[in-house]
Parts: C-alpha cells; structure tokens; sequence
C-alpha cells in the first residue's frame, strides 16, 4: 500500500514536470498578450502527430524529434499569430475567445480527417527500461522526459530575465503602453511571445511520444491538465508553475492506481474548481 | 392581445405563422422533416446562448453539459417512475439550473476573467460525460433506450414522426426569441449589454454583476436543460455522449456568427448553417465526417475577424434596401420590429 502511493508519487512527480512545460506555453501567452489559446492542448497533439509522422518518416527516435518540430511549431505560432490573434487584440473579449475556440475545432477536425481516429504510438524509444531504487521503479523515458523539460524550463526562465527580447516581453507584460513608449514593439515581441509558446507544446510532444500514444482528442486532456496547472500556480512565478504541475501529476496519478482510470479528469476538475473559487489568483500568482 | 397585434410583432407573427406552414408542404419528405426540426432545435438552443453569451459577453461553452443533464433526467424519470417527459423535461431544467449556478457562484465574482468561465464549462462538459460514462445505474457506455411509443406515444412524448417534434420545437423557439426580445428591452438586458461591454464601467455605474450574469445563466440553462429532454425522446434512447462538445462548440458558433445580442441571429445563423452541415453530410456521407467542424471553425474565425457584429446586420441592410426599393411605408415598422 504504501510503497504503492510511493510509487505512484514518483511517477506523477516526474509526469508533473511535463505537464509544467506544456503550461508554462499557456502561461507566458496569457501573461503577455492576456490572451488565453485555448487551442494550446490541442497545439500539443498536433506536435504529437508531428513527432509520430517524422518517427516513422526518417526513423528517428521520438525524443530527438523535436530538432523539427520545434522549428516548424514556432513558425506556425508565428503565422497564427499574424493571421488570426493579432486581428483579435483590439476586439471584445468573448470574440477573443471564441476565435482560439475556432482554431481549436478546426485543429482537431483536420488530425480526425487526417490520421483518423485511431491512436497512433511510435515504435520503440531508446530510453525505455527502467530503474530500480530499492521497491520502486523509476521509468527511463518518464525521467528523461522530466530533466529535459526541466533545462527547457530553466532556458525559458533564463530568456525571459536575462535577454532583452524576454525582458520586453516582462515589460509588455507588466505595462503595454509603457513599454510602447521605451521602444518595445508590441507586435513583434507578442508574435515572438505566441510562437514560444507554440513550440514549448513541439518539446513536449517529442517527449510525450516516447512513451504514450496520441489520438485526435487527446488535446482536450492536456489543454484541461495545462489550465488546470495555470489556475494553481497564477501567472508570473516559473517554481510555482513546476509544483503546481508536479501536485496536478501526482494527484493524476494517485487516482488512476487507486480509483479508476477513467477518473482521473474528474479529480483535476475538482482540483480546478476548489482552485477558482477559494483561491483566484492561484497558489503563486502574482498578479 | 390588441398589444400582441399590433404592427410591432407583425413581422415575428407572420415569419413564425410561415413556419408553422412548412410540414403541410414537405410532411411527406422525411430527410427535409428531419432537416427542418434539426434547424430549428439549433436555433432554440443558440437563441438561448445569445442571452449568456451575447448579451452578457460570457464565452459559455456548456451547452453539451445541460443537454446531457436534461436528457439523462426526463429519461430516468421516464423509465424508473414512469414520469411523463412533459413534467420530466421541466425537472432536467430545473437540474441543469442547479448545476450552471454551482459553476456561476464562484466564477462570476467580480475580477475574475472571464476566461475562467469559457474554460469551467467547457470543461464541465467533458467532466459530466466521464461520470456518466461510469454510473452504470442511470448511464453507462451503451445505450439505453426509452420505453414508449405506440399507443401511449403522447404520454411518453414518442412519436413515430418528426412533425409533432416540429411543432414542440417550434414552440419552444417562438418562446426563447420572444424572451430574447423581451430581456433585450428590460432592465436586465441592458444591465448584461453594458456588463459585456466592460464590466468594470458597469460594475462602477451600480450594475450587479453577479446577480445579473447568474440571472442570464440560470435563463439559458434552463431552456437547454428543458431542451435536453425533449432531445433524449426525439433519439429515443439515453447515452453519455449526449454530453457533447461538439454540441457545445456548435452553439457558440451559431450564436456569435448570427450575431451577439441580436434577437434573430442566432435564428439565422441556424438556418444557413446547420442546412448547410447536413448538405455536407449527405453528400460526403460517413467518410469525412469531421469536415464540417473545420468549415464551421473557419466560418467563425473569419466572421469573427471581419464581421464580429455577426451576418445579422448584414441581412437587416439587405432587408431593408428590399424594402426601400418596393417603397412604401412598411419600411419604419419592419426595421423597429426587427432589432
């Protein structure tokens, strides 16, 4: 019993980690543009899908993926950016809104006409095993995927205080015609905003595809695991947003070792709920 | 009475009293029959979004949620304690209601976004499909299927063809654009106008946020969760994924393309539409069944970037250079009736 809830710790520790990563996307788009993409789960199928057709392709391991998908999802953050949000930013909110809706519909409707409705998984990884520390076992490829998203988080946390680039995005954050008057162009720091956003969700993807599947309705999962993971941590604090995910993942976890599989939404539901109505801003927040 | 009569409602009576007309000319055709009571069911639903969404400005994306709720209780009730859909569909409404106002209290506080709403009930949706995808005594992964028909068709609310459907449905419609119309004009309506606007300006002036918006939600979630069980008698049978986003998502579309806060758009976003995803449907058949999703996506993103009043402004132009150009004064009458 007990080495069970240890063991499953562990794994929703290290699942938790992913989960950041796939937030910290969401985060750093909501934070900036204050606008939220609701396509952003199904941004990560759609790196998904990428990683599986390039796997097969060239027969690449699904980790090493990302070296293509990141570039080819920053540029698609780019164009979606130019073509759809930028259009938006002066409009009411709910049109905001519906208009990432739209993108997400339509995002999910193409991967259904395109690889249809089967679940797709690549083949083998080459860190699969495990290992072994006393009773419990410690998956490579979760691991792996752990550290990996921890550097990706720790560059992005390095970017946005350190270069200038990240620091106009802080600033653009903080106080739009302020930073407007001191020579940020909003524009570009915003489409430069959106497409990091966009290709945070190519690493997670390649890391994902080695050891899970994906289906054209994943997206709901992980865009409902990543506002979830949001409204814990509250915008504007990067080691709030890694615990809130880590305590989504182990929440996930425990559920499907304890309870039944098929439940675990409905646990981070009731995490999100409780979140909202007792504390709005998130564990974190900062503003 | 001499009220309702009068020039103002004219147009409303007339169009509806047209519609009534439409099964005596197409009753023999059950493809149109089906067509017209699916247009018309979308058209009830996204006129009742218009009211949260388009006049309140909340993204609500849980029609699935109270569709699922109100079908699964008229259905239960009809096959556990024999209760007939026509007390049973008011009782789903009533849950639905309760289940909206569980999400609204806390979410319609004042400073939160209103980004927490859009994802909540979108969430909600999948949420409620899961639990009665589980609780096996009421939902479970088949189907169950609703006693009735034959003899007792009217008690049981089954009907062996679409036409009585029509008509309930039709019914229902003139009521939610009547309400529609009536709430646009009342003190709530402008309260929800001004809170979608900017609620912070509103909230200043003295509006209620809260109180007003959870009025709007309790209105909307009612109509869908009585339109649920009328749902669940026209499939006949019970299952979880009656808890739609699709549903949900197709709403919202039909409400923001027809245009937010206009009586009729949602109406005629339904009409154009929803004839239009059946046209698509039939000719492509099963084969690329998610198409007509993307289109509808597209023909959101696009209205919503060049056109976010909705296509119902652009039709009251039209309509009113017919006029113009038949003459007449007619023309005053018609453009006050319609808004």
């Amino acid at each position: 019993m007990l080495d069970m809830t240890v063991q499953s710790i562990i794994t929703g520790l290290m699942m938790g980690v992913i989960y950041a990563l796939i937030t910290l996307g969401i985060s750093i788009v909501f934070g900036v543009l204050n606008v939220v993409n609701f396509a952003h789960g199904d941004f990560v199928m759609f790196s998904m899908y990428l990683s599986y057709m390039i796997g097969t392709a060239l027969v690449w391991d699904a980790v090493q993926t990302p070296l293509i998908t990141i570039p080819v999802l920053f540029i698609f953050g780019f164009i979606v950016y130019y073509l759809i949000i930028d259009r938006t930013l002066r409009q009411m909110y709910v049109v905001q809104l519906a208009v990432t809706v739209g993108l997400q519909i339509f995002m999910r409707s193409m991967a259904l006409i395109i690889w249809k409705a089967q679940p797709r998984a690549l083949q083998y990884s080459i860190i699969q095993g495990n290992i072994q520390i006393g009773p419990y076992t410690i998956l490579t490829s979760r691991l792996v995927a752990a550290i990996i998203s921890l550097i990706f988080i720790a560059g992005i946390a390095w970017f946005l205080n350190k270069s200038w680039a990240g620091s106009a995005m802080r600033a653009a954050s903080d106080d739009l015609d302020m930073a407007s008057l001191v020579g940020v162009n909003y524009r570009r720091t915003y489409a430069l905003t959106f497409a990091i956003g966009s290709a945070l969700t190519a690493v997670a993807g390649g890391l994902l595809m080695s050891f899970q599947q994906t289906d054209p309705v994943g997206g709901i999962r992980f865009g409902f695991l990543s506002w979830c993971v949001l409204a814990l941590a509250g915008l504007g604090s990067i080691p709030g947003l890694i615990i809130s995910g880590m305590i989504v993942g182990v929440a996930e976890t425990v559920t499907i070792t304890f309870f039944d599989p098929r439940s675990r939404l409905l646990v981070i539901y009731g995490i999100f709920i409780l979140v909202l109505w007792f504390k709005p801003r998130g564990l974190f927040g900062r503003k | 009475m001499k009220q309702i009569l009068s020039t103002k409602y004219l147009p409303f009576i007339s169009i509806f009293s047209l519609i009534a007309l439409i099964p005596l000319v197409i009753s023999k055709d059950q493809y149109a029959m089906v067509l017209v009571t699916t247009v018309l069911l979308y058209a009830v639903l996204a006129s009742a979004w218009n009211i949260i969404g388009g006049m309140a400005g909340q993204l609500d994306l849980g029609a699935g949620a109270y569709i699922g709720l109100g079908a699964f209780t008229t259905g239960t009730l009809l096959t556990r304690w024999n209760i007939t859909p026509w007390i049973g569909m008011f009782i789903g409404g009533f849950v639905s209601v309760s289940f909206a106002i569980l999400i609204g209290l806390p979410l319609f506080r004042f400073k939160i976004k209103e980004l927490w709403y859009a994802l909540t009930s979108s969430a909600l949706v999948e949420v409620l499909r899961i639990v009665f995808l589980m609780w096996d005594e009421v939902g479970g992964p088949t189907e169950k299927y609703l006693p009735g028909g034959g003899d007792n068709a009217l008690y049981s609310l089954r009907f062996s063809t679409y036409i009585p459907y029509f008509y309930i449905i039709l019914i229902f419609l003139v009521i939610v654009i009547y309400l529609n119309h009536r709430i646009r004009n009342s003190k709530l309506g402008f309260s929800l106008l001004a809170l979608g606007e900017d609620e912070d300006a509103a909230e200043v002036l003295g509006v209620d946020a809260r109180g007003n918006k959870l009025k709007a939600l309790m209105i909307y979630s009612f109509i869908v969760g009585t339109v649920g069980g009328l749902y669940a008698c026209l499939y006949g049978f019970l299952h979880p994924s009656f808890f739609s986003t699709e549903i949900s998502t197709e709403v919202v579309i039909l409400g923001i393309v027809g245009g937010m806060g206009i009586t009729y758009g949602p109406f005629l976003a339904a009409i154009f539409l929803v004839s239009f995803r059946e046209y698509l449907r039939a000719a492509l058949g099963g084969e690329l069944a998610g198409l007509y999703l993307a289109v509808y996506a597209v023909v959101l993103i696009v209205v919503a970037l060049f056109q976010p009043r909705g296509i119902a402004p652009l039709f009251r132009r039209l309509f009113e250079k017919v006029i113009r150009s038949l003459g007449g004064r007619e023309h005053e009458s018609s453009a006050k009736a319609s808004s």
